[in-house]
């Protein structure tokens, strides 16, 4: 019994004692970094720093809240997969047509859905031309969508250009997947 | 790790926390110089300006005192990055630091300028610095600095600056700084730090995704696009108030471009309303004027600093390629022809070069051309090259490329020499643009 709780013990202090270390090992770490979220740099009731310091963070900009864009992004793609385009291009591709009829199809039938449709790129190119063509993509599968019967003003388009890449290899696979326009339905976001 | 330097507030929770001092370390930087001696007249030991430089060899000392090392190593760097100096290694030196300028110890080691310097102090520190002329064998000037120990690296681009202008006859870019875009906690946010990497800070702006800053002229603000909530809006920074305001958000996308020379306009590209177009906003009344409409994707519009023309792209030929146009949306012409891809145009400040980006073999490259030529000089060749813009003084360009793995930032020359590597490596960071003074 005594040899139980020996053991026990010593499992407690084992984990106490790297609860411990673990602790000691990141917080400094945590200090230096420059990772101080903007929510704890934000507060103007800051008072200023030593005299020869330069004084900024008293009226650091707040920060931007996230909004609930992302938060639909996740129910996304269950319902229609993405289309996807070739290289430099925004031109609908015929084996693009089926899935954005079919898109057309179920926002005909549902009436209350909105759509938002958002552009993509590969990584190839420079950011703000791959924005210019993800919204370009966009626009083109909305543009197809409402030729099949729907009305413009419940499509609404965004382009990410190259962030939020699927994968991140450099092989034509990853870039083809890359390269797409993704559908999320739902009350429009906003 | 280099997390540079840090601004200490002592707030109610007295936590320390990196803070942006940004440029305003540079306008509120604490530092007393004054000239003790100058020559009677002005002496162009270097002219830059001629095509072909021979380096002038200088001869840098470790300055006295416990920050003297420090100090010295910091010019020495600013210089020899110019190219214009051949910094000679403190090992071949005869004279030590204590002791008086004697031009005979010089001229053997071929030294045709000397820095020597004394440093003082422990928080407050003073540093006496003279530069002098081996040939003449006298002075060329001598002057005296103050500062806070914190500010030591400002303290020695103040000198570099002193001394390039003193030998060139030009204003340096040492004290300069540059506004980019890192990743933070997987989301971009804007970033500064000095000219040669050091002091990278946050400057606590974040959207989801933000592109990367253009400064106004007089370097008081910066103005960029961020995706909010599902829309991307065009935002705009005070550094003299360190607020940020709303220019510009709608439907589809919205791209800042550069400030116009007075700082009351900027140019932008929107998808606001179907087509395509490039704007322009006056800030003081938000009067927005449409200049170009199009069917075809019309972005990256760059005002030219004398504020005439705007270079721009525009895909209206099936590819991506760079126009020019006057600022009133007339007389537009083709600029690039050569390869498929040519983004991302940016002026020299003199408005006689265009930096942007070409595609060759599948990779970004950097290119400058002549806004009344098409033929484009190749600056870069390894991996992708993205994001440039010139320095103030136009003789370097700063960029991102992913060379080494990781996006990170890197200088050179304006003619592609002296690639460096400026960021530390922790820190994925993109779009560069270097600040005006």
């Amino acid at each position: 019994m005594k040899r139980i709780f020996l053991l026990v013990l010593a499992l407690v202090l084992v984990f106490v004692f790297a609860g411990c270390a673990k602790r000691a090992v990141t917080t400094p770490v945590e200090q230096e970094a420059p990772k101080e979220t903007a929510q704890k740099a934000a507060p103007v009731e800051q008072t200023p720093m030593e005299a020869e310091e330069p004084v900024m963070a008293k009226a650091e900009p707040k920060k931007v809240e996230t909004m609930p864009v992302r938060e639909i992004t996740e129910a996304k793609s269950f319902q229609f997969g993405n289309i996807h385009f070739d290289f430099d291009k925004y031109t609908i591709r015929e084996d693009a047509k089926p899935t954005l009829k079919s898109i057309a199809d179920w926002l005909i039938k549902n009436r209350d859905a909105k759509m938002i449709l958002e552009g993509y790129c590969d990584d190839r190119g420079t950011n703000e031309y791959n924005l210019a063509l993800g919204e370009k993509r966009a626009k083109s599968a909305r543009d197809y969508i409402v030729s099949a019967g729907v009305t413009k003003n419940r499509l609404d388009t965004i382009s990410y250009g190259e962030e939020k890449p699927l994968c991140k290899e450099q092989t034509e696979d990853c870039y083809q997947k890359n390269r797409r326009v993704e559908f999320v339905s739902g009350k429009a976001g906003k | 790790m280099n997390t540079g330097v840090r601004c200490q507030v002592s707030g109610v929770s007295k936590k320390l926390f990196p803070v942006p001092c940004s440029l305003f370390t540079v306008l509120l930087l604490f530092i007393v110089h004054f000239s003790l001696f100058t020559a009677a007249e002005a002496k162009i030991y270097i002219d830059i300006t001629s095509p072909a430089i021979k380096k002038l060899p200088i001869a840098i000392q470790e300055f006295s005192g416990t920050e003297g090392k420090q100090i010295a190593d910091i010019i020495r760097d600013d210089l020899e990055f110019t190219g214009f100096f051949l910094c000679i290694d403190r090992a071949a030196y005869i004279e030590s630091s204590a002791e008086a300028f004697n031009p005979k110890n010089w001229s053997v080691i071929g030294a045709e300028a000397v820095v020597k310097g004394t440093v003082i102090g422990e928080q407050n520190i003073t540093a006496v610095v003279s530069l002098y002329d081996v040939f003449e064998g006298h002075e060329i000037f001598k002057k005296q600095y103050k500062t806070g120990k914190s500010a030591i690296r400002q303290l020695a681009h103040t000198i570099a600056n002193d001394i390039y202008k003193h030998i060139t006859g030009e204003e340096g870019i040492f004290g300069t700084k540059v506004a980019f875009v890192a990743e933070d906690e997987g989301k971009k946010g804007l970033y500064m730090m000095d000219w040669d990497g050091a002091g990278v800070k946050r400057l606590g702006i974040k959207g989801n995704f933000v592109l990367r800053p253009h400064w106004s002229q007089d370097g008081s603000k910066i103005v960029y696009s961020s995706e909010r909530g599902g829309q991307w809006g065009i935002y705009l920074l005070d550094f003299t108030t360190m607020s940020e305001k709303k220019l510009f958000a709608s439907r589809g996308l919205n791209i800042a471009g550069n400030f116009s020379p007075d700082g009351d306009e900027i140019m932008f590209s929107s998808s606001q309303d179907e087509m395509y177009g490039l704007y322009n906003l006056r800030i003081s009344d938000s009067k927005l004027t449409r200049i170009t409409s199009a069917r075809w994707i019309e972005i990256s519009p760059a005002v030219s600093p004398d504020g005439k023309l705007v270079a721009f792209v525009s895909d209206r030929g099936g590819t991506p390629q760079i126009y020019i146009m006057n600022r009133n949306g007339h007389d537009t012409r083709r600029l690039t022809f050569e390869g498929s891809y040519n983004t991302s145009p940016g002026w020299s400040p003199d408005n006689k070069k265009i930096v942007f980006v070409g595609r060759v073999s599948g990779k970004q490259q950097i290119f400058i051309i002549s806004p009344d030529s098409s033929e484009p000089t190749q600056l870069t060749d390894k991996w992708n090259n993205e994001d440039p813009s010139f320095s103030p003084d136009g003789r370097f360009i700063i960029f991102s490329s992913d060379r080494n793995g990781d996006s990170s930032i890197y200088i050179m020359r304006a003619n592609g020499e002296s690639q460096k590597k400026i960021t530390p490596p922790w820190l994925r960071a993109f779009g560069p643009r270097w600040s005006p003074n």
